[in-house]
């Protein structure tokens, strides 16, 4: 049998439970979860079963209208990724079974993410943009609604708002990108939207629009993936989408939906290459700044999922700034890049679900300050967790170790191999970026853990059910020993694994996370961190007011420049319906004047018609044709 | 394939045998019963078994009497569509008739066999006697339930029809005069001017049964007048039998005037579906909301002209002419469903004047019947994916085709402005609250729906188009 056709059902699997759990919610409302998991283990079965009938490139498309097809594209990215996103969504379904378990719209809850899980592996599989545009808009969608599950929640309900149309600037450059590829490869080839031409055709591509056009296409998608992937400056979104049910971030905000950007550039990264160096330095700069600026952010935020928001924001940095390092790695960019995003949705969904567990027990306080003391009343959560910030801070033998170090390593001989000052600048920043990590996580994670408790709540909470903790333990499992799989894995993405770098340069990070650990242990473990008094200083309040970003977004360019424009706009729309109204009147008048004509009497119709008559023969003799 | 060889020519003629056998036979049993059922059933069976006849004359062609009947595909297409709408009424017309069945009835089959003559003749004479069989019978239909109302409307309609029979005369004289014959099958014109009066006189005469303006105005009155079923017939096969006729007599026989006709046409249809569609706009009067819009729809078909007179005149392509009468063809036949339709969806008021708050919120009462009458309205209107659509959609493209890309934008704006007043209807069928006098019968619902059915189906195959063009050319004989 053709792989192609498991493909299809990869994705069209959770497409059918979409449905069906929502129903199968009405008859019983426990149903629903099951359906959507059951659903999404045969999704990650049959990406298995791609994974091991694999051979070589696979496309089966069906043509869609004028030139574009749609269909699935099935490689190494695209197998990896399936497994990934199925498995992660898997283990979080599970999870959440127990975590939605009381929550009356539940069959809703499992039908989104079923449908999001679809539109993921759709997005993953597709063969072709515009197919992928529309499974991205899709997970998009998801995003919004599942942001925004407790809608009667009025933060929930304006995240939700704020991720949709934050993500869309990024989308609306996608599409434009897309638009602008499509128009000026039309004429040269036939389907110029399909990915394994993209990939395949890369320098034909590019001589056939130029190397301009390309660069704007580029960079047009490279606008979707930070919006996707909220990179600086659209990053502002994912810490407000905590809002959401903790699964959906550990889901959509932490795993898989954010990961998209970083897989388009990963998908066309033999455009990005044929394309020059300076598109992949901007990938560079652009995601080593967005790691350290996010791992600034994380140094202040008291809410644990914020802590964790900021945190996923800065890891994709690592991941889009591995996409930019190709000329000292080559097309093993891809693989560092995925690696770590791998490594990332497993350590991130359970650290998001372990903070879930923790939040459950405490009734919704999120604020770390009010925990403490929880290592001795949740161990089996905690030490999970442990295992979890130890990955996100790459501490040897973890598995993050060796998919984070790998990239500091890798920019290290980007900055080496040339001598211009800027291109020292990723390293730097991922340098830095690796020991604020440890600092903002283990000060989240030792004042979740260590102390006494600082709230009733957090003195009486208890472990959940130890079965609903078996998926965080796999993930956990996999944390901690996925680093063994680095060679290979960075194999079957057809890379090679040979990074030499000095020694000390190789243990750098990690020193420094140590070191980081170390200042966290002594400020947080104990009470000494309340005599901090950093409100005064100027660099928290900087900080706490995220550098300002979201006041210049609101404040300053909705409300100044767009606010105004748009009424500008209004008014003039206004007018402009009142002439159209106006229009329609006339319009209606005439008309009844028009019937009016109709008087009924029979002598006048025929006075009409000699008259019309009349006039025709008197035209006819006028111009002399009779 | 011809199944009936061995009658020789007189087989041609068995449609109209049958028709008119059953007819007279109906006469002769009124004098025993008045049931309204037998006859219609009598009626529906002798045009079903004559519709089968004609069936077997597809892809026949011979020419009989020296050439004044022609028996073509053309010819068989437009006697099928007539036999359709003597069909569509057959049924819903036992509602509108109070007495004497058996002569309504045989009136109708009267009136339809001289449709079908009309419609494989290529003479005028031949055609000028059908076309006149076809009005006095429709005279008398139009009448035939003697009420003020019904009176008023066959009285107008019986006196326009006069002054538009002489007025027919008269053309045809002058026709006679420039070409020395009443046959339109390539005629040698030697006298240019007394050809123009022909056809000025022509047009007029003919438009009179076409309802284009400014000799439309009996028609509002005789629709509104006259019984539902009647107005369903007068505005499907009766327009369509001139619709016919000044297909003949225009593109064929004007072949060497093309120019002139076609600056009429277009004038003609440009103010036509114009006028119509503006006074539909405000009406409140329900079935003369659908006279006026058949108005409109006349200017639409007179797109024909416009069309092949432009395409011959500046001899662009024949084929395009070709397109041009099968883009005719095919709203004929979308047409009679759609209006013939939407005139027997009047049934469903018991009012002689049927207001437009007489079918409020018949959602509610009958959800199938206000969604069938939607699509008809709709494809009245020209909404994708109903027949209503597709035939305008071709009658665009080939006015767009011979590069009277302008005539197409003043045709489509006039079907935006049409819209308004359709759609006005679905909505007080949809939001508007039940209205009590509303009438449910099988026998009205069942032709609406049927309609409606086929015109979603014309709408989404229309592929029927390219066979309509290969068999334009036996408009020519």
């Amino acid at each position: 049998m053709d792989i192609s056709i498991i493909a299809w059902f990869v994705f069209l699997t959770p497409l059918i439970g979409f449905p069906v759990s929502y129903f199968a919610g009405h008859v019983r409302r426990n149903l629903s979860g099951i359906v959507a998991s059951a659903s999404i283990a045969i999704s990650f079965a049959l990406s298995f079963a791609l994974y091991l009938g694999y051979t070589s490139p696979v496309e089966s498309s069906i043509s869609w209208f004028y030139s574009f097809s749609y269909g699935v594209y099935v490689d190494p990215l695209s197998i990896s990724m399936a497994l990934m996103v199925s498995f992660v969504s898997l283990m979080i379904h599970l999870f959440a079974i127990y975590y939605m378990g009381k929550d009356p719209n539940r069959h809703v809850y499992f039908a989104e993410t079923s449908l999001f899980t679809a539109g993921m592996l759709g997005l993953v599989l597709s063969s072709n943009l515009l197919e992928f545009f529309l499974f991205w808009e899709i997970v998009g969608l998801c995003s919004y609604l599942l942001i925004g599950f407790w809608f009667f929640k009025p933060n929930a309900a304006s995240a939700a708002k704020k991720a949709f149309i934050v993500t869309r600037v990024g989308d609306m450059a996608f599409i434009i990108g897309l638009a602008i590829l499509y128009s000026t490869l039309v004429s040269y080839f036939p389907d110029p939207l399909n990915i394994q031409f993209l990939v395949t055709h890369a320098p034909e591509v590019m001589a056939a629009i130029g190397q301009t056009n390309l660069y704007i296409v580029l960079f047009l998608f490279l606008g979707g993936a930070i919006g996707k992937s909220s990179q600086f400056p659209l990053h502002v979104w994912i810490p407000d989408a905590m809002e959401g049910p903790t699964t959906v971030s550990a889901l959509i905000h932490a795993a898989t939906m954010v990961t998209a950007g970083i897989y388009l550039i990963a998908r066309l990264y033999p455009l990005y290459y044929v394309s020059g160096t300076d598109t992949l330095y901007v990938l560079a700069i652009i995601g080593s700044f967005t790691a350290l600026f996010a791992g600034l952010l994380g140094l202040v935020v008291n809410d644990i999922k914020r802590i964790l928001a900021y945190s996923t924001i800065s890891q994709l940095g690592y991941m889009m700034s591995a996409l930019g390092f190709y000329s000292v790695i080559q097309g093993s960019a891809v693989g560092f890049a995925m690696y770590h995003l791998f490594v990332h949705a497993f350590f991130k969904a359970m650290l998001f679900m372990a903070a879930g567990a923790i939040i459950l027990t405490l009734m919704d306080l999120r604020d770390v300050r009010k925990m403490g003391g929880l290592w001795k009343r949740m161990p089996v959560t905690v030490s999970i967790m442990f295992v979890g910030v130890l990955t996100l801070a790459a501490i040897f033998p973890t598995a993050g170790y060796f998919s984070k170090d790998s990239i500091i390593s890798a920019s290290y001989l980007y900055m080496t191999a040339s001598g211009q000052w800027y291109q020292s600048l990723p390293w730097l920043f991922l340098t830095i970026g690796s020991f604020l990590t440890a600092a903002y996580t283990f000060r989240m994670f030792f004042l979740v853990a260590l102390g006494k408790p600082r709230s009733d709540l957090a003195s009486h909470a208890k472990d959940p059910p130890l079965i609903s903790l078996a998926p965080l333990m796999v993930l956990a499992a996999l944390s901690a020993g996925y680093g063994l799989f680095q060679a290979d894995f960075l194999n079957y993405l057809g890379g090679s694994y040979s990074i030499s770098v000095p020694l000390g340069i190789e243990y750098l990070p990690m020193t420094l996370a140590l070191i980081a650990i170390l200042i966290t242990y002594l400020l947080y473990a104990g009470e000494r961190w309340k005599h901090l008094d950093l409100h005064r200083s100027r660099a928290y309040r900087v900080l706490k007011n995220k550098f300002y970003m979201d006041r210049l977004y609101t404040n300053v360019i909705a409300e100044r420049a767009i606010l105004p424009l748009s009424s500008a706009f209004s008014s003039a729309e206004e007018r402009y319906n009142a002439g159209v109204e106006k229009l329609g009147r006339k319009t209606l008048d005439f008309g009844t004047f028009l019937r009016k004509l109709q008087s009924g009497v029979l002598e006048s119709y025929f006075t009409l018609i000699i008259l019309s008559s009349a006039v025709v023969f008197i035209l006819a003799i006028v111009l002399g044709v009779i | 394939m011809l199944i009936f060889n061995g009658l020789g020519i007189i087989q041609f003629f068995l449609p109209e045998f049958i028709l008119s056998i059953a007819g007279f036979l109906m006469l002769a049993m009124g004098i025993v019963t008045g049931s309204k059922k037998l006859y219609s059933t009598i009626t529906m069976a002798s045009l079903a078994l004559s519709f089968i006849v004609e069936l077997s004359f597809i892809n026949a062609s011979a020419t009989v009497f020296n050439g004044s009947i022609i028996v073509n595909n053309f010819g068989t297409y437009f006697s099928l569509l007539f036999m359709i709408s003597a069909m569509l009424i057959s049924v819903p017309s036992m509602l509108n008739i109070s007495r004497k069945p058996e002569i309504f009835y045989a009136l109708l089959l009267f009136v339809t066999t001289g449709m079908l003559v009309a419609a494989s003749s290529s003479n005028l004479i031949i055609l000028f006697v059908s076309f006149e069989a076809v009005s006095t019978g429709t005279y008398v239909m139009s009448g035939f339930h003697k009420t003020d109302r019904t009176l008023e409307a066959a009285t107008k309609y019986f006196f326009t029809g006069a002054v538009s029979t002489a007025i027919i005369v008269m053309g045809l004289s002058y026709y006679f005069e420039a070409t020395g014959t009443f046959s339109l099958v390539s005629p040698v014109v030697t006298s240019a001017q007394a050809m123009l009066v022909a056809m000025i006189l022509l047009v007029i005469g003919f438009g009179f049964k076409l309802a284009i303006f400014p000799m439309h105005q009996w028609a509002i009155d005789t629709y509104d007048g006259s019984e539902n079923s009647v107005s369903a017939f007068l505005s499907t096969g009766s327009k369509l039998v001139a619709f016919m006729i000044m297909m003949r007599v225009f593109i064929s026989g004007f072949i060497g005037e093309s120019y002139d006709y076609y600056l009429i046409f277009t004038i003609l249809a440009i103010v036509t579906m114009t006028y119509g569609n503006l006074s539909a706009l405000s009406q409140t009067n329900l079935k003369r909301l659908l006279a006026y819009s058949s108005v409109a729809q006349a200017g639409y078909l007179i797109l024909v002209f416009s069309a092949t007179g432009y395409a011959q005149s500046t001899s662009i392509s024949t084929t395009f002419v070709y397109d041009a009468i099968a883009a005719g063809m095919i709203y004929s036949l979308v047409y009679i469903f759609m209006k013939g339709g939407a005139f027997l969806a009047m049934n469903l008021s018991p009012n002689a004047r049927v207001e437009l708050s007489d079918i409020s919120g018949l959602a509610r009462k009958s959800p199938s019947l206000a969604l069938a009458f939607s699509i008809l309205l709709l494809s009245l209107a020209g909404i994708p994916f109903t027949g209503g659509f597709v035939s305008k959609l071709f009658l665009f493209l080939v006015l767009i085709e011979v590069k009277l890309w302008w005539l197409a934008v003043i045709a489509i704006l006039n079907s935006a402005v049409s819209v308004f007043y359709y759609l006005r209807v679905i909505l007080v069928m949809y939001r508007g609250k039940p209205s009590s006098e509303l009438v449910v019968s099988r026998s009205a619902s069942i032709p609406i729906i049927a309609s409606a059915i086929v015109i979603v189906g014309l709408g989404i195959y229309f592929a029927i188009f390219q066979t309509l063009v290969g068999i334009a050319g036996g408009l020519f004989g």
